[in-house]
């Protein structure tokens, strides 16, 4: 049963990877009749010097690691806040805590489009109505608000996955732990600090691990809320490579920025699995 | 789910694929001709039941022909049609517009007209719809439409500011004036729509504002984003955003609504936004010239107005098998009576490519204040635009710079640095 396995992993995912590599060594635009020339490593040298790939770069590690630190957060203390409440009305409250995980991100995305909206939006209209702010912000678009408002939809949308898996993990301690915990009198954030975090370790890592690869992928959220503008302020690593793709139809120069992508997901991946190992 | 057994479901789908094989066989034997028609005026709600009826009053009229209707996004089209050339099966026509049309013929997939369009068809189409369409000597689009863009006003704001509903501003500095006075009057009301989105359209929109300011950042002869001209577009565009006259950040579609519920004043749009007002605020043709007008742009430093094209074409692929059936129905999409009533003027609220209109219930369909006030003043402002493969890049570039002027406060001299390194790398 290897083999056949192999075949499919092969043609699967092989496939599209050495092609990519094979494109983003080549000059390939899809407008251009003529047959894609070899440039050796041109396309890299010339993402080097690209400044916009270096501003969507950050953007992506603003964006990713932003989002995931603080939904992380908030996952974790919703988890420990409702660890100890139990009956029927607080398992809905639960479920309704969850709502947001199971939302579609294009449904997300438009959803705080308008909640954002300067005229007639939900968020202006409370701000000005408690005193807040004088007029209405255009949260979308002003070049230093743009990121952290799409961050605050991103965080509302995932913060719930965290809040799932801290939990399922916390009613997974034994219960012989908690309660020779509090026979020794352990104080709240010590109990935390020292007894529940290390079981909340692994599942903390797998799971940011995945979010940090789905968020480095946000294509969705950002393109429908402000397609990576206003400027170039929310432009993402895949938003450049959508636009130089499907916009320029410069495959390979988007090809040679899907490797870079790539290499930096695996060598990401690797550091967490690295992590996990050691215990 | 409804009981049925493993053999019983086997069965049916055995049976069901041997129906739609004889089903396909019966239709190659008819002789039927089918013709896959890539299309955006399908999949909008607005045009859908009127290129339905074209489309139906086609094969009625041509009995072995059958028209497959495939309905693709606007903003994915010419993405579609690109890879589905350079995959080697594009269909046999498609609806194209702007930059898309040359895209599309970029790719070497595209039939040339020429020789189907002929000199006498050709004296009955307008010269100006056939602009830019011919690439290397070579006709490569019909007109279907035009939609050129006018500076519409709604004369009741305008009215209400004080200001004279049959003198629209003709000039940047007298618009500016009018914007003021609308904001004092009706602070809840856009005193101007005009796209600023990052997409190759938005550029083609802002072009002619662009043009009347003298820049011409792209294309043949083009001075620059540096230039003083363009540095000076880029600081209106700052200067009405920071005065709230404009909505940043908005397609040009999102502000057709609000046209037609009295939220906007000025609208940098195409002839078709009528229909859009029409159907949203249910207004009668008196109510609705009675309410809004169209003029030129108003000129800039150059002195001169200017607009852009945004009509829609047809484009033939030299892999089509049926290239005499297609070619019938793109002239008879373009310049059929029966088409241009029934899909051109209703439901695209557009102008047809003919240079005269004999069918009389169709001339008197044509004569509104509007399509009068598109054809003998806004098309002769029409402004070529630079399009080709790398527009696309370009107008990304541009766009971005105009959202950092527009929403941004980095200085305008550095913003227009920045368009034209982007501009030099492409």
């Amino acid at each position: 049963m290897i083999l056949p396995t192999i075949l499919v992993l092969a043609i699967v995912v092989g496939y599209p990877i050495i092609y990519t590599l094979v494109l983003s060594v080549q000059d390939y635009n899809l407008l251009n009749i003529d047959p894609a020339v070899f440039v050796g490593a041109e396309n890299y040298r010339n993402i080097l010097t690209d400044r916009i790939f270096w501003q969507s770069l950050a953007n992506t590690a603003v964006y990713t690691f932003g989002s995931v630190g603080i939904a992380t957060l908030i996952g974790l203390a919703m988890a420990l806040l409702m660890e100890n409440l139990g009956g029927a009305g607080f398992r809905v409250i639960r479920a309704l805590l969850v709502t947001p995980w199971a939302v579609p991100f294009v449904v997300v995305a438009f959803l705080f489009r308008y909640m954002y909206a300067q005229k007639g939006g939900i968020i202006n209209a409370m701000l000005t109505g408690l005193g807040i702010i004088d007029d209405p912000i255009s949260w979308l678009n002003v070049a230093s608000l743009a990121m952290p408002s799409v961050m605050v939809a991103n965080i509302w949308a995932m913060a719930p996955f965290f809040f799932l898996l801290l939990s399922a993990t916390l009613a997974g301690i034994p219960v012989e732990v908690i309660e020779s915990a509090r026979v020794d009198r352990t104080r709240t954030w010590s109990m935390i600090y020292h007894i529940k975090l290390p079981y909340l370790r692994n599942p903390l890592l797998i799971g940011s691990l995945l979010m940090i690869i789905a968020n480095f992928n946000d294509f969705a959220k950002i393109w429908a809320m402000t397609q990576g503008g206003p400027g170039y302020s929310t432009s993402t690593l895949v938003i450049y490579v959508y636009r130089v793709a499907f916009e320029n139809f410069e495959f390979g120069y988007a090809s040679a920025l899907g490797v870079l992508w790539l290499a930096l997901l695996f060598i990401f991946a690797l550091a967490y699995m690295r992590a996990l190992r050691t215990d | 789910m409804f009981g049925f057994s493993k053999h019983e479901h086997l069965f049916g789908m055995a049976a069901a694929s041997l129906l739609a094989l004889a089903a396909t066989t019966a239709h190659a034997q008819s002789g039927k001709i089918t013709l896959t028609f890539a299309n955006w005026a399908s999949a909008e709600g607005a045009t859908r039941p009127g290129i339905e009826k074209v489309i139906a009053d086609f094969e009625a009229a041509n009995p072995n022909v059958k028209i497959n209707s495939e309905a693709i996004s606007f903003s994915e089209i010419a993405r579609q049609l690109v890879l589905r050339v350079r995959s080697g099966n594009p269909p046999d026509v498609a609806q194209v517009a702007g930059n898309d049309t040359i895209l599309v013929a970029t790719t070497g997939g595209v039939e040339p007209l020429d020789a189907y369009v002929g000199t006498e068809f050709k004296s009955t189409l307008k010269p100006d719809a056939l602009n830019g369409l011919t690439v290397d000597g070579k006709l490569i689009a019909l007109p279907w439409n035009q939609a050129p863009a006018g500076l519409w006003y709604n004369k009741t704001i305008l009215k209400q500011a004080g200001l004279d509903p049959d003198n629209p501003p003709a000039t940047i500095d007298a618009l500016m004036a009018a914007m003021a006075a609308i904001k004092k009057s009706h602070p809840d009301v856009i005193p101007l729509g005009v796209d600023t989105t990052n997409r190759a359209f938005s550029m083609s929109s802002n072009w002619p504002w662009m043009r009347t300011f003298g820049a011409k950042p792209i294309g043949a002869d083009a001075t620059g984003a540096t230039s003083k001209e363009m540095k000076a577009y880029l600081s209106w565009m700052r200067e009405i955003a920071q005065k709230g006259y404009i909505d940043p950040g908005r397609k040009i579609g999102e502000f057709r609504p609000l046209i037609a519920q009295g939220k906007v004043a000025f609208l940098w749009d195409q002839v078709l936004v009528q229909g859009v007002i029409q159907s949203t605020n249910k207004m009668s043709d008196a109510d609705f010239y009675k309410t809004y007008g169209v003029t030129v742009m108003p000129a800039g430093p150059s002195g001169k107005p200017a607009s852009f094209e945004g009509g829609h074409q047809l484009v033939m692929f030299a892999n089509s098998k049926n290239k005499d059936a297609a070619w019938a129905f793109m002239k008879y999409l373009a310049t059929s009576p029966e088409a241009i009533r029934n899909y051109t003027v209703s439901y695209n609220a557009s102008l047809p490519p003919l240079a005269n209109v004999t069918d009389a219930p169709l001339r008197a369909q044509l004569d509104t204040p509007i399509f009068n006030a598109y054809r003998d003043k806004i098309i002769p402002t029409l402004t070529p635009q630079p399009y080709g493969a790398k527009f696309a890049a370009a107008a990304t570039a541009v766009m971005a710079g105009v959202q950092e002027a527009v929403t941004g406060t980095k200085p305008i001299d550095d913003i227009a640095q920045s368009i034209q390194e982007q501009l030099d790398r492409r």
